[in-house]
């Protein structure tokens, strides 16, 4: 590590630290809930402090929130205190920032929006198109397309079915499967003599469609959504016109 | 004698259970070869193969397939580290960090096929040693641990944490204790495991079961992969292959000490609690190049010097599953992994596991051993078009297997919003060069060490000495101390000036 990435770091250090203190401090706050000496639980006496379920809990974050002011002394010594305001210091770049916020986008959006509420098939085929199509080349103005188009889906999704009783519901399998045609068709038009990306919508097609049925015929597991707008087609052929083929 | 004919006749037994099963073939073929692939593929790790594995074969196959597809991957994995390192000059995985430092100048040099013979070579014999010491001390510590009590145990898993957070930390070491604590402190939050008291749950009934280690291991290993992995990267230049792949017989014969010092170095250093394949090929390394006649020429292309780190790597494998078996503490990150794989099959690994799960398990890193040396040498150029293979192609997709994987474990969203929370969590320690082995390891040891430590301070109605009166405990106690101590800057000095006066 040169002098410049260590100073970045302990920038980094300095932040992380005060991070650590204030999350070990607040959970040893929290760790006085529980009774420490002659507490009654369930009718079981917890009156002696080795009987106590905080005894453990206390020392790990009186540890933690001892280091956490080591590192944070350390930081400070080796200058992260000074640097800690500056953008060289921490080592803020844009670029790699825009790279970052739009994964964190695109993965929130997934997990959060489309996989409970959506086709798994579908969200996924989105997913892939979406992070091939946007970090392939490392265009930022592609990571921003990618990202949006997986957040209106995913904010569609959540917005018109948040409750989990609306999940089966199959509208947003509809502006998820158009989100991920158009992001196709946007992609396929900059792919030209790109390869990568012209591979791309096979895979996006035939890689969720292989693992969801491996997962829900192959090792009969629960799968996300089963009652979606694909999968319950998939799952009723198979059960219907496949399996009895050799069932039978 | 007898002791050695019982093992033998049990491991027989075992070993030709497995080979008159043709379904031992399908999932140990599937498993090295996806193993492999993992290895090679820059960006994804030995512990990532075993976890997402642990996704889609942990619960839903019988133990022994289950076992095969997990072990076939770990074995198959850190043998496929190799490919990258000596073609592009790229560790696969960590574990192969060492391996690219000859393994590059030698394909350069345009003997590239040789040394990826001798590689398989050298990880097969590696893999073997592992497995015969497995399979030798883990019986004489299985009855020695019969002695092990809660405040041994507490002192061992503690032992691990800090022993993981000291020698896996890039740069600071009590980066890699914070990240320790961090993983135990995450072990903490559900009921706890004496008095079914509610501990940080938030009133969220979800969190009243614990952090599931399935989501967990995902989170730790594949996101922050999956974020650091999603940028642009040239393909590197693969160097050209010439040469022979299959090994010369003469060659392995002279290097034959060279392999078997590393692949007893590799399995003590992988039976150190916590400590993973990476430090087993640094460690070797190091020792082939003070005590080889050619040390000047490690680094410069030395068959020696490739083969140090490549037999202590897979050697480090069967070493790793001794504490893992014997005290249910795991020796590496991918044997963390594993341990979630005997987690979620209700199996607790340690002086009360079932000898007959250590046979089969023996016997089958004695077939993926196998299968790993001949898809090696005869399959070896599939496995170098895979290395041409873009990031950018390969890691959305692991996305969805861990996503796939994660859910169908627990069963729940839930486990997904956990895998992403302690995904970014993960990124950001990585950032900031904390190690993420030790706080994975503290998720799995927490309620070890949660229950252990209070049962030993009941027991003895809260007399601390409890924990130096016993003798294991007190040797355990001074470890800790001492481990804990080496690090004061007053001790960093002693031992300085210790060294430059012996130097």
């Amino acid at each position: 590590m040169n002098n410049d990435e260590l100073a970045t770091l302990r920038a980094r250090d300095f932040w992380g630290a005060l991070v650590l203190i204030a999350v070990s401090a607040f959970f040893l706050v929290r760790t006085f809930d529980i009774p420490l000496w002659g507490g009654n639980r369930a009718g079981v006496s917890s009156a002696s402090w080795y009987n106590s379920a905080a005894i453990v809990p206390l020392g790990i974050f009186s540890a933690m929130l001892i280091l956490s002011f080591v590192l944070l002394l350390i930081a400070i010594r080796a200058g992260g205190a000074r640097d800690a305001m500056t953008a060289a210091g921490i080592g803020w770049n844009s670029d790699e920032a825009i790279r970052f916020s739009t994964i964190g986008v695109i993965l929130f959006f997934f997990i959060a929006g489309l996989v409970p509420r959506v086709d798994f098939i579908a969200c996924s085929g989105l997913l892939i198109t979406a992070l091939t199509f946007g970090y392939h080349q490392g265009h930022a103005r592609r990571m921003v397309i990618s990202a949006t188009v997986v957040s209106l889906c995913g904010l569609y999704a959540l917005i018109a079915h948040l409750p989990q009783s609306q999940w089966a519901a199959h509208d947003d399998d509809v502006v998820t499967l158009l989100g991920w045609a158009a992001l196709t068709f946007v992609m396929l038009r900059a792919a030209k003599s790109d390869r990568v990306l012209k591979i791309c919508p096979v895979i996006a097609v035939i890689a969720p469609i292989i693992l969801v049925c491996a997962m829900a015929f192959g090792f009969r597991q629960n799968v996300p959504n089963r009652g979606s707008l694909i999968f319950s087609k998939i799952e009723y052929h198979y059960y219907v016109s496949l399996r009895p083929l050799w069932r039978s | 004698m007898d002791f050695v004919l019982s093992q033998l006749a049990g491991f027989g037994g075992a070993f030709a259970a497995l080979v008159l099963d043709p379904l031992t073939y399908v999932y140990l073929i599937i498993s090295v070869f996806l193993g492999i692939t993992f290895g090679a593929l820059p960006g994804l790790t030995a512990t990532l193969a075993v976890t997402i594995l642990t996704g889609f074969f942990g619960n839903k196959i019988p133990l022994d397939y289950s076992l095969i597809a997990l072990l076939g991957a770990y074995v198959g994995a850190i043998y496929g580290g190799s490919y990258p390192s000596i073609l592009l000059n790229i560790p696969g995985t960590a574990a192969s960090a060492a391996t690219a430092m000859d393994g590059f100048p030698l394909a350069k040099a345009g003997r590239g096929g040789e040394a990826l013979g001798l590689t398989t070579t050298a990880s097969f014999i590696g893999t073997l040693i592992g497995t015969i010491a497995l399979l030798v001390f883990v019986w004489v510590l299985l009855l020695l641990s019969q002695n092990i009590a809660s405040p041994e145990k507490a002192l061992l898993a503690l032992f691990g944490i800090l022993l993981s957070g000291t020698l896996m930390s890039e740069d600071l070491v009590i980066k890699g204790w914070i990240a320790g604590l961090i993983g135990l402190a995450m072990a903490m939050v559900g009921l706890d495991p004496l008095l079914s008291e509610p501990r940080y749950t938030f009133g969220w009934s979800y969190m009243l079961s614990g952090f599931q280690v399935v989501p967990v291991l995902m989170g730790a290993f594949a996101i922050p992969q999956i974020i650091e992995g999603m940028r642009h990267m040239k393909v590197g230049q693969v160097a050209a292959l010439k040469g022979r792949i299959l090994p010369n017989a003469r060659t392995i014969r002279k290097h034959l000490p060279t392999i078997t010092r590393s692949g007893v170095i590799g399995t003590g250093v992988g039976a150190l609690p916590g400590v993973g394949e990476d430090v087993a090929g640094w460690v070797s390394y190091g020792v082939g190049k003070s005590v080889s006649k050619e040390g000047e020429k490690f680094g410069k292309g030395s068959l020696e010097g490739l083969l140090c780190s490549e037999t202590a790597n897979n050697a480090c494998i069967g070493g790793a599953l001794i504490p893992l078996l014997v005290l249910g503490i795991p020796g590496s990150p991918p044997a963390a992994a594993l341990m979630g794989a005997f987690k979620i099959n209700n199996i607790i690994p340690g002086p009360t596991i079932d000898p007959e799960i250590i046979l089969r398990v023996v016997a089958i890193m004695v077939l993926a051993s196998f299968t790993m040396f001949i898809m090696g040498l005869f399959t070896a150029r599939i496995f170098i078009k895979i290395l041409q293979i873009p990031q950018v192609v390969f890691l959305p997709i692991v996305m969805v297997l861990t996503t796939i994987g994660s859910f169908s474990v627990g069963g729940g969203i839930n486990d997904l919003y956990l895998m992403l929370g302690v995904g970014f969590v993960a990124y950001f320690l990585n950032m900031l060069k904390f190690p993420i082995a030790p706080l994975v390891i503290g998720v799995i040891l927490g309620g070890l060490f949660d229950e252990t430590l209070r049962r030993s301070l009941l027991i003895s109605g809260g007399d601390i000495m409890v924990f130096a009166s016993r003798p294991v405990a007190g040797v355990l106690l001074l470890l800790n101390l001492a481990l804990i101590a080496s690090q004061f800057p007053i001790m960093k000095r002693w031992f300085g000036r210790l060294r430059r006066r012996n130097a």
